[in-house]
C-alpha cells in the first residue's frame, strides 16, 4: 500500500500523523515496561543487594540455581498453586451458576448484579481488614461455624492454624471476585441468540437439556476466558496475605510468590533472587496470557 | 378420564418448573444477601466500640452509635491527622492517573485505530505484549530507577509508572475502530488540523469508553498497595492502602475504629459505583465484549 510514490500523496502524509499520536505511548511503554523488564533480566544474573554501595558482581546462573534449589521457593510455588486451585474451582462453578440464575430472571437482573458485584468495589486492603475482624477468635466467623456445627465456644483459629489460614485467604478472595466473574458470564450468556433457545423450547427441550446442550457449548469461549483470568489474577494475589501476616498470621502457609518476592527484595534485600522469582512468575503469566489470547480468539470466531 | 391423563403431565411440568424457578430465585436472593453481609457488618461495626465488635453473641446494630470512631480514624491515635493527608494523596494520585490514562490512551488508541502508518501492527503487538508483564516483575528495577532519580517520597514517584496502561490503549483502539471515518474526513475538508480533530471530535464522542477507562484507572490506584509501599517511606506521602496496613498491623488498634477507617476508604468508590454503575459493570464486560 504505502510504496514509494504513494508516500507523497495526501493520504500518505496524513497517515504519518499516526506516529505523532502513538509516539507518547511508545515512549511511555519503553520507559516503564520494556526498560525495567530488561533490567530485571540483567539483575537476575547479578549478586545485587538493595542499598549496598559495593558494585554488583556478575554471577551467571547462580541466582537461578539458588532459587530453584531452595525449599522456600518451592513452598511459595506450593502456596500459590494451592491458592490458585482452591480459588478456581469455587469461583468458576459458583459464578457460572449465579450467572445462569440471573440470566433466567430478567426481573431484578440489575439488582442481583449490583448486589453480587458490590464486594468487588471495595479495595483489596479494606476487604482484608474487614475479614480480619470477622476471623477474630471472638469474631463472627467462629460464632457462625459454632452455630452450624453445634460446637459452642470453640476457636477454629482462622488466622493461626496452618490450613485454616490458607482457607481464610481463599474465602476472602472468593467473596471479593465472585460478582466480577458472574457479570462476565452474564455478558457471555446474553450473547447467546434467544432464537436458538426459543427454537429448542418449541422442540420440547426442558431447562436442563437447554443448559447442557445449548448454553454450555455456546458458552465455551467465555468459560475459557474466565478460567484463564481467574488463574492469572489469583497468581497475583498479595494484599490479603500481606495484611494477614502483618497482623501475626504464620507466613509459611500463605507465602505466595508475590509476597515472597516483596520480602526477598525489601527485607532480605536480595535483588538477584527476587528478580529470578519475578521472572519465573512472569514466564508463568506469559504462558497463561497466551492461552487467554487463544481463548479470546476462539470467542470471536463464534461471534462472527 | 382420558383428557385428564393427557393433561396431567403437562400440568405437573408447569408446577415443577414454577417451584424450581421460585427456589432458584430464593437461592439467588440468599446469595446476594451473603455477598452484602460483610459490607453491612463493616458499616455497623464502624459505629461500635471495639469490645462490642467482637462480642459474643454479636449484635448487628450498635447500641449507641459511636460517631467519635470516625473522628479518631481521621485524626489517628497520635492526633497527627495522617489519614486525612493520606486520603488526599490517594485522591490526587487516582484522579491524576485516571485523567492521564484516558488522555494518553485515547491519543495512542486513535493513532492505532485510524491511521495506516508503516509499522502500525508492530507497534500494536508491542503494546499488547506489555499487557502481559505483571507489575511484580518490573517493580524492583522501577524502584531502583526511581531511587536513582530521587523520586522517592514524591507524587511524581507515585504517579509516573501508571500514567497510562496497555489495556487502556487496547480498549480505546477497539472503541475507536468503529468511529465513522466520514466524520473525520468532513472535518479535514473543513480545514481542521489533526490535533483539533482528535480533541474536539474524537475525544468528545468517546464518552462511554472514556468513562469506563477512567473508572478502571481510578480504582486501580485507589486499590494499589505494592508500589506505594515501596516508594513512599514518609508517612505524609503514603496512600490509603498503605495507611490501612499500618493501622491494622498495630495489634492495639480498636476494631470499631478500624472499620471506620475502612468505611472512609470505601466512600469515594461507592459513590462512584452508585452514580456510574453502568460503567462499572461495563468495565467488567469489556474483557469479553471487545475482542471482536
Amino acid at each position: 500500500m504505502s510504496k514509494g510514490p504513494q508516500k507523497r500523496t495526501l493520504e500518505g502524509r496524513r497517515n504519518s500523523w499516526g506516529w505523532v499520536f502513538v509516539a507518547p505511548v511508545i515512549l511511555f511503554f519503553s520507559t516503564f515496561s520494556l526498560y525495567p523488564i530488561l533490567m530485571a533480566i540483567w539483575t537476575s544474573f547479578l549478586n545485587k543487594k538493595l542499598l549496598s554501595l559495593k558494585p554488583p558482581k556478575f554471577v551467571g546462573l547462580k541466582n537461578y540455581e539458588i532459587v530453584l534449589g531452595s525449599a522456600d521457593f518451592w513452598n511459595s510455588v506450593r502456596a500459590s498453586a494451592t491458592f490458585c486451585l482452591g480459588v478456581f474451582i469455587p469461583v468458576f462453578t459458583l459464578s457460572l451458576l449465579f450467572a445462569t440464575l440471573i440470566s433466567t430472571r430478567p426481573r431484578g437482573k440489575r439488582i442481583y448484579q449490583l448486589a453480587l458485584y458490590s464486594p468487588a468495589v471495595l479495595s483489596s486492603v479494606v476487604t482484608a481488614s474487614v475479614w480480619l475482624i470477622l476471623f477474630d477468635p471472638r469474631g463472627l466467623a467462629n460464632q457462625l461455624l459454632n452455630t452450624i456445627m453445634n460446637t459452642p465456644g470453640i476457636d477454629h483459629k482462622w488466622l493461626a492454624d496452618r490450613s485454616m489460614v490458607q482457607i481464610s485467604t481463599m474465602l476472602v478472595y472468593i467473596w471479593k471476585v465472585l460478582g466480577y466473574y458472574t457479570i462476565l458470564f452474564v455478558t457471555g450468556i446474553g450473547k447467546i441468540p434467544q432464537s436458538v433457545l426459543e427454537a429448542a423450547t418449541i422442540d420440547g427441550a426442558n431447562a436442563r437439556q437447554r443448559l447442557f446442550h445449548i448454553v454450555i457449548p455456546l458458552l465455551k469461549p467465555t468459560m475459557a476466558l474466565v478460567s484463564v483470568m481467574i488463574f492469572i489474577s489469583s497468581l497475583k494475589t498479595f494484599s490479603t496475605q500481606y495484611l494477614f501476616t502483618q497482623r501475626g498470621a504464620p507466613v509459611g502457609p500463605v507465602n505466595v510468590l508475590t509476597l515472597n518476592i516483596y520480602n526477598t527484595a525489601l527485607h532480605d534485600q536480595n535483588l538477584g533472587k527476587a528478580s529470578v522469582m519475578s521472572l519465573l512468575l512472569f514466564a508463568t503469566l506469559l504462558l497463561l496470557s497466551w492461552l487467554q489470547i487463544r481463548a479470546a480468539g476462539s470467542g470471536s470466531e463464534i461471534e462472527s | 378420564m382420558k383428557a385428564t391423563a393427557l393433561f396431567r403431565p403437562f400440568e405437573r411440568g408447569v408446577l415443577a418448573q414454577r417451584t424450581g424457578k421460585t427456589l432458584g430465585t430464593a437461592f439467588l436472593i440468599a446469595v446476594c444477601g451473603i455477598a452484602v453481609v460483610p459490607l453491612v457488618f463493616m458499616l455497623g461495626a464502624s459505629l461500635m466500640p471495639g469490645s462490642e465488635v467482637v462480642s459474643i453473641p454479636y449484635r448487628w446494630i450498635p447500641e449507641e452509635p459511636r460517631w467519635s470512631n470516625f473522628h479518631r480514624a481521621l485524626s489517628g491515635s497520635d492526633g497527627k491527622w495522617a489519614y486525612l493527608r493520606n486520603i488526599m494523596n490517594s485522591l490526587i494520585v487516582s484522579t491524576t492517573v485516571a485523567s492521564s490514562s484516558v488522555f494518553l490512551a485515547s491519543f495512542g488508541g486513535y493513532g492505532l485505530a485510524k491511521f495506516k502508518f508503516k509499522g502500525r501492527n508492530t507497534v500494536f503487538m508491542g503494546i499488547m505484549a506489555t499487557m502481559m508483564i505483571p507489575f511484580e516483575a518490573v517493580m524492583i528495577p522501577l524502584y531502583l530507577t526511581a531511587v536513582k532519580l530521587g523520586l522517592q517520597d514524591s507524587y511524581a514517584g507515585l504517579i509516573l509508572p501508571f500514567l497510562t496502561s496497555a489495556f487502556g490503549v487496547f480498549l480505546m483502539r477497539q472503541y475507536l475502530l468503529g468511529f465513522p471515518d466520514e466524520l473525520l474526513d468532513a472535518a479535514r475538508i473543513d480545514g481542521c488540523s489533526e490535533l483539533r480533530i482528535w480533541r474536539s471530535i474524537v475525544f468528545k464522542n468517546a464518552g462511554p469508553a472514556v468513562a469506563t477507562l477512567a473508572i478502571l484507572a481510578f480504582r486501580g490506584q485507589w486499590d494499589n498497595l505494592l508500589w506505594p509501599l515501596l516508594i513512599s517511606q514518609r508517612e505524609e506521602l503514603k496512600t490509603i492502602p498503605a495507611y490501612i496496613v499500618r493501622y491494622t498491623a498495630d495489634l492495639g488498634a480498636d476494631e470499631g475504629q478500624m472499620m471506620a477507617v475502612a468505611v472512609i476508604a470505601s466512600l469515594p468508590v461507592f459513590v462512584l459505583f452508585f452514580t456510574m454503575s453502568k460503567y462499572f459493570l461495563g468495565g467488567a464486560g469489556v474483557y469479553s465484549g471487545s475482542k471482536s
